[in-house]
């Protein structure tokens, strides 16, 4: 199977996925109450707070959506605006369209992640070659130990302690918001411990089961030194399996903004995402939630792009997913 | 995140064994109390256990342990440190006394929890045994099914369920356990197709066994290890999403107390007072760490040869 096709079916899967999750979301939204395009419930002011641009919103809406729309045209309105880029205005925040909060962001969500996972791998691929250099000694078991307590607890519980340790304790980072630099530190440092427990453990199987390799053994043997037979050869080859993790990790990682964004009081896409919720600001809630599968979707493809560039085998099995969760 | 991992540790290294011979005899050891002994063996696990039993009953006692109720208010305390008269962890904003609200934000969590992993499991079970037993159109129907859930995070699809279903404890039951149920389905799916296959099923089947006696009696049981093992790790990642939902202002209406809304004020509060955001993230953390231990114990005792830790 050429990689034309591969690529073609896996962009065919993801539309469809696409679409399916559209309309659940869609269909699961009119049944909350107050529906979809209720105008008359922005004209009451119900989720517009403040009650800012009501009439030119109702207007908006109207003139999108129509009066007495049914549903399934409803849907067919908003599909078509997405496809587009244009999912029209959002209620709670007057005057703004839904597009335009997802542009201005989505980058400050990306910032995040993308630290996080290079601070994870920062701390990780050390953590787990030292665990795995000195296996089922009591480093080992303690390293791991600590890992464990990394993968176990939630980042935004990790971003509660340290908010106790640095901004309420230490005073030494803001608890919160974001004006400058020093506001990034928090979050990233949060977001990474979780992603590295889990790389750690990868990192010390993969490199344990190299170091049992026998071109290690031989290169050992040939009289290469330790370092550069561990560096060179071993920790190498045993990098490639990150890969498989790398899909769920994102998806993890993307979770994980939602709520540290929450708690730290970060204007990234999740905490606009948490907002529209909150507030029943349906349109931005459909936007936000589509984006997020659409990322979430994205990454994986590319993934599963990379792991089959490495690993040919992949692609002749077809499909080969690491759809995480 | 810990449930996905649960499975992938599973199907990974876990066999699903041969059927374990029953000897009804003296001598009779069977996989149950094997695992029991290897569970207890399992100094952490076990200790997690008895932590997390105090923690169901205090739970279940919540209003005969909790000095006060979790609305009762002390105006003339308000924001009291930890140690002040009558209040040992001392109060919030609203002067209301923190540790009697944390052991009813306890009782929020568990039930939650509990019940959100009782409605994933029977899902899951009847399902995935259907899909696994028939095959044909009802396997396709949950694969296609479990693909699309698969691709559609599940804190997202939580949230839409909590937005349409409004902040009730049964709404976030549904919720986190309509998101979680999908991977335990693939996986008591997997199960029954591997063991649908084993001698002992084809010998019942040939003796005129119904397939749902076959499901029910002869193939689930052999099922459960695995499955114990990834719902006792979907439990503390139920609580995790409650209390999650709970932050984003998407958990049970207020004034019942949830760690996670807990944990978000406390964090607003946090240079007046810090005692509000200690209390509940410490006992938080604790019970989640209690929980995965004790999941760690049970994969350790279903599969003594997979990978400590």
């Amino acid at each position: 199977m050429g990689l034309a096709v591969y690529l073609g079916k896996r962009a065919v899967r993801l539309v469809l996925s696409l679409i399916a999750v559209s309309i659940l979301t869609f269909t699961l939204l009119q049944l909350a109450p107050g529906n979809f395009a209720d105008l008359q419930r922005v004209n009451s002011g119900a989720t517009n707070f403040g009650g800012v641009g009501t009439e030119s919103m109702v207007g908006e809406l109207e003139s999108r959506y129509g009066a007495d729309v049914p549903v399934w045209k409803q849907y067919l309105i908003f599909m078509k605006g997405a496809v587009v880029w244009d999912f029209g205005p959002s209620y709670k925040y007057a005057s703004r369209n839904v597009q335009d909060i997802i542009s201005e962001a989505f980058p400050v969500s990306a910032t995040l992640a993308l630290l996080a996972v290079l601070l994870a791998l920062l701390i990780a691929v050390p953590i787990g070659v030292f665990a795995a250099l000195r296996q089922n000694t009591k480093t080992d078991h303690a390293t791991m130990f600590a890992v464990t307590l990394g993968h176990a607890l939630p980042s935004y519980l990790t971003a509660a302690f340290m908010i106790l340790l640095f901004s309420a304790t230490l005073k030494l980072l803001p608890s919160g918001g974001w004006n400058g630099p020093e506001d990034l530190i928090l979050p990233v440092l949060a977001l990474s411990l979780g992603p590295a427990a889990v790389l750690a453990r990868y990192v010390r199987s993969s490199m344990l089961e190299t170091l049992r390799e026998e071109y290690v053994t031989a290169a050992l043997a040939k009289g290469g030194p330790r370092r550069t037979v561990i560096i060179r050869h071993a920790l190498r080859n045993s990098l490639i399996p990150l890969v498989t993790v790398a899909g769920p990790l994102l998806a993890a990682l993307m979770t994980g903004t939602v709520f540290v964004e929450a708690l730290l009081r970060i204007p990234g896409l999740g905490l606009y995402f948490a907002n529209a919720a909150a507030s029943r600001d349906m349109p931005l809630l459909m936007g936000t939630a589509m984006f997020f599968a659409l990322i979430l979707m994205v990454t994986n493809l590319v993934v599963d792009l990379i792991y089959g560039l490495l690993d040919p085998r992949i692609r002749t099995v077809g499909g080969g997913s690491h759809d995480g969760h | 995140m810990t449930a996905t991992e649960g499975v992938e540790a599973v199907v990974g290294t876990m066999s699903t064994g041969e059927p374990e011979p029953i000897e009804r005899g003296t001598t009779a050891r069977g996989p149950w109390s094997r695992a029991w002994s290897r569970f207890r063996k399992h100094r952490l696990a076990f200790g997690s256990l008895i932590f997390c039993a105090l923690l169901i009953l205090t739970a279940l006692a919540a209003p005969l342990i909790a000095p006060y109720g979790y609305e009762e208010t002390d105006i003339q305390h308000k924001l009291a440190g930890p140690g002040a008269p009558g209040h040992l962890l001392g109060t919030d904003l609203l002067g209301r006394d923190i540790l009697s609200r944390l052991i009813y934000g306890l009782q929020t969590a568990l039930t939650v929890a509990f019940g959100a992993e009782l409605t994933a499991l029977v899902l899951a079970l009847a399902i995935g045994l259907l899909a696994g037993y028939l095959g044909g159109r009802v396997e396709s129907l949950l694969m296609a099914f479990t693909d699309v859930m698969y691709a559609f995070p599940s804190y997202l699809f939580a949230v839409v369920m909590v937005t349409v279903l409004g902040r009730s404890i049964f709404a976030l039951v549904v919720a986190i356990g309509i998101a979680s149920w999908v991977t335990q389905a693939r996986l008591v799916r997997a199960q029954v197709m591997t063991l649908k296959e084993r001698e002992y099923v084809e010998a019942a089947r040939s003796m005129g066994a119904k397939g749902s006696t076959i499901a029910i009696r002869y193939i689930l049981p052999n099922a459960i290890g695995p499955i114990l093992v990834t719902t006792s790790f979907a439990i503390p990642a139920a609580i995790a999403a409650e209390a999650g939902l709970a932050l984003l202002g998407l958990g049970v209406q207020p004034p019942t107390p949830s760690w996670g809304a807990m944990i978000s004020e406390g964090s607003r509060y946090l240079l007046a007072a810090p005692h509000m955001l200690v209390a509940p993230a410490v006992l938080f953390a604790l019970t989640l760490l209690a929980f995965t231990w004790i999941g760690d114990g049970v994969r350790d005792a279903f599969d003594p040869s997979g990978e400590q830790r």
